[in-house]
C-alpha cells in the first residue's frame, strides 16, 4: 500500500504547483453561492417562516456550501480515463506494477484534498459574511470525516464510468446524467429535506444522499446519531460498488482496444 | 455574400463530419436532452413545495430554460470555437484562419461544431412546448427570442474569451465568466434586487439570454423586442471590436504548418 500512499502524496503536491490555478477554479463557488443566497432568502420570506422542515435560512445556505464544496472538488475521473483510452496513453498506466483502480483512487484523492479546502475557505467567507457564523464547530470534524467517504463513493461510481469507456470511447453522455443524478438524489441544489417524503425516502436509500447530503445536512446539524448513521450508510455503498467495480475491471479490460500512444 | 456562402459551406463540412460518426452524434444529443431534463426536475421539484418565487412559477421556467437552452444550443452547434476561442488565441492558433482570405473571426468560431449542442438546441423547444403558451405566433416569437438569446450568448464568449489577447491564459477566468452567464440565465429573474438586475443587463447580461427573451417569447411587446434587438447588437458591435482590437496585440510562433 506504501505505493499508492506515495501516488497520494505526489498528486497532493501536484495540485499545489499552479496555487493561481486552484483559486482560479475555485472562484466559480461565489456566483453559485449568491444566487442560491438571493433564491432562498426570496423563498425564505415568501414562506412567511424563519424555518422550513427544520432548516433555517443560514442552514440552508451553509448546507449548500457543503455540497458544492464537495461537488466541485471531486475530480473528473471518468472523463480522464476516457481521454486516456482515446488518445492511447492509458497503456502507460496499464503495464506498470499497480493496480489500476487503486492508481486512479490515490491520484483523485490527492487532487481531491487542497481544491476541497479552497473552495470551502471561499466558500464559507462568502457565507460568513452573508448569513453569519455556521451553526455549530461540531459540525467541521464530523462532516470531514464523511466527505471522504463521499469521494470515495464519487470514485467507485466514476470509475464505473470510466470503465465503460474501455467499451465506448465517450462516456461523455453517462457523465451528464451521473452528475445530473448525484444534483437530484444527492440534494445538491436543493436540500432533500425539502423534497416529497416519497422522493426523500428513494434518495436516501441511494448513494447519492451519502454523497452530498449526508455530509452537508451533518454541517449543520451535527450529531452522532446522524453521523454514525451517514458512515454505515456509505461504507454499505462503497464495498457494494467496489466488488461491482473489480468485477467490471476484469471483465472491461478484455475489450479495451487502444488507439495509439 | 461571398461570406454567407462560406459559413454555409462551413456548417455543411461541419454537419458532415457528424455524420461520420452517426452513432456518437445521436448519443451526445440524446444524452443532453436527458440531462437538460434531469436537471428540470429539480425545478419541478422546487416548484411543487414553493408554488412561485415572486410570481415566477414552473411555466415561466419552461420558458427560461427553453429559449437559453436552444440559444446555448445553437451557439454550441454553429460556432463552436466560441467555447476555446481564449485557448486557440493563447496556442497560436489563430495563425491558421489569419492566412486564409476570409473573415477572421467567423471562420475561427465556425469551425468547431459541438454534437450535444443539438441536444439543447431541440430540448429548448420541448421545454418551450411544455410551458402551456405554445401557439404558432408564440413559437414565431420563441425563434426570435432565441436567435437573440444566442447572438447575446455568443458575443459574451467573444468578450470573455478574447482577454486572452491580453492577460494570455485566461481559461479560469472565462469558465468562471460563463458558468455565471449560464447560471444567471436559467434562474428566475425575479430572486435579484435592482442592483443585481443591473449586472445581469451588462456585466453578465445573462437577462438578455434567459429572462428578457422568455418573457418576449411568452407575449409581445414593443418594449421587450427593443429590448432584445438593442441588447443584442450593442453586444455583438463590442464582442467584435474587442476581438478586433485584441488581434492586433497577436503574437504566436507560427502554428501554420501544424495546423494544415
Amino acid at each position: 500500500m506504501k505505493k499508492y500512499w506515495h501516488l497520494f502524496k505526489v498528486q497532493l503536491i501536484n495540485s499545489l504547483a499552479y496555487p493561481g490555478e486552484l483559486i482560479g477554479r475555485s472562484l466559480v463557488i461565489f456566483p453559485f453561492m449568491w444566487i442560491f443566497y438571493q433564491l432562498w432568502k426570496v423563498t425564505f420570506a415568501a414562506n412567511g417562516s424563519t424555518e422550513i422542515n427544520g432548516l433555517t435560512f443560514p442552514m440552508t445556505l451553509w448546507y449548500l456550501m457543503i455540497a458544492e464544496t464537495i461537488e466541485l472538488s471531486r475530480p473528473r475521473l471518468a472523463n480522464t480515463i476516457s481521454e486516456a483510452v482515446k488518445d492511447g496513453s492509458i497503456a502507460y498506466t496499464l503495464n506498470k506494477p499497480y493496480n489500476f483502480l487503486l492508481y486512479h483512487f490515490s491520484t483523485s484523492m490527492g487532487e481531491t484534498i487542497f481544491r476541497a479546502l479552497v473552495n470551502a475557505l471561499l466558500g464559507s467567507a462568502l457565507v460568513w459574511w452573508l448569513v453569519g457564523a455556521p451553526p455549530s464547530l461540531l459540525g467541521w470534524p464530523l462532516t470531514l470525516l464523511t466527505m471522504l467517504g463521499a469521494w470515495t463513493l464519487n470514485f467507485c461510481l466514476s470509475a464505473f464510468i470510466g470503465l465503460a469507456a474501455f467499451i465506448v470511447e465517450d462516456t461523455s453522455a453517462f457523465q451528464w446524467i451521473y452528475q445530473k443524478m448525484a444534483f437530484i438524489l444527492g440534494g445538491l441544489l436543493i436540500p432533500l429535506d425539502f423534497y416529497p417524503e416519497w422522493l426523500q425516502a428513494i434518495a436516501k436509500a441511494l448513494p447519492f444522499a451519502s454523497m452530498t447530503y449526508g455530509p452537508a445536512r451533518l454541517f449543520v446539524s451535527p450529531t452522532i446519531p446522524a453521523f454514525l448513521s451517514t458512515l454505515a450508510m456509505q461504507a454499505i455503498w462503497i464495498l457494494v460498488l467496489a466488488i461491482l467495480l473489480t468485477i467490471t475491471y476484469r471483465r472491461n479490460i478484455s475489450h479495451l482496444a487502444l488507439n495509439g500512444g | 455574400m461571398s461570406s454567407i456562402k462560406f459559413i454555409l459551406a462551413i456548417w455543411k463540412t461541419n454537419l458532415q463530419a457528424a455524420m461520420e460518426y452517426r452513432a456518437s452524434f445521436l448519443t451526445q444529443t440524446i444524452g443532453m436532452m436527458l440531462n437538460n431534463t434531469m436537471y428540470f426536475i429539480i425545478w419541478v421539484v422546487f416548484f411543487d413545495r414553493f408554488k412561485d418565487v415572486r410570481g415566477w412559477g414552473l411555466s415561466d421556467m419552461y420558458v427560461t430554460f427553453g429559449v437559453s437552452a436552444s440559444a446555448f444550443g445553437l451557439v454550441a452547434l454553429f460556432f463552436g470555437n466560441a467555447f476555446n476561442l481564449g485557448d486557440i488565441i493563447t496556442k497560436g492558433r489563430l495563425d491558421y484562419y489569419l492566412s486564409l482570405p476570409r473573415p477572421v473571426l467567423m471562420h475561427a468560431l465556425a469551425s468547431r461544431s459541438v454534437s450535444s449542442g443539438m441536444g439543447d438546441f431541440l430540448y429548448g423547444i420541448l421545454s418551450f412546448i411544455a410551458s402551456g403558451i405554445f401557439t404558432w405566433d408564440a413559437m414565431l416569437r420563441f425563434s426570435l427570442a432565441t436567435l437573440s438569446g444566442a447572438v447575446v450568448f455568443a458575443s459574451f464568449l467573444i468578450i470573455v474569451q478574447s482577454l486572452a489577447f491580453w492577460i494570455g491564459n485566461s481559461s479560469n477566468l472565462s469558465g468562471l465568466a460563463t458558468n455565471a452567464m449560464i447560471t444567471f440565465a436559467i434562474y428566475p429573474i425575479t430572486i435579484f434586487d435592482n442592483s443585481a438586475k443591473i449586472i445581469l443587463f451588462t456585466i453578465i447580461p445573462a437577462a438578455l439570454m434567459g429572462a428578457v427573451p422568455a418573457s418576449f417569447a411568452r407575449a409581445f411587446t414593443w418594449q421587450t423586442l427593443a429590448q432584445l434587438l438593442l441588447g443584442a447588437s450593442l453586444l455583438l458591435i463590442i464582442a467584435v471590436n474587442i476581438f478586433h482590437t485584441g488581434l492586433k496585440l497577436y503574437e504566436s510562433g507560427s502554428a501554420i504548418q501544424t495546423e494544415i
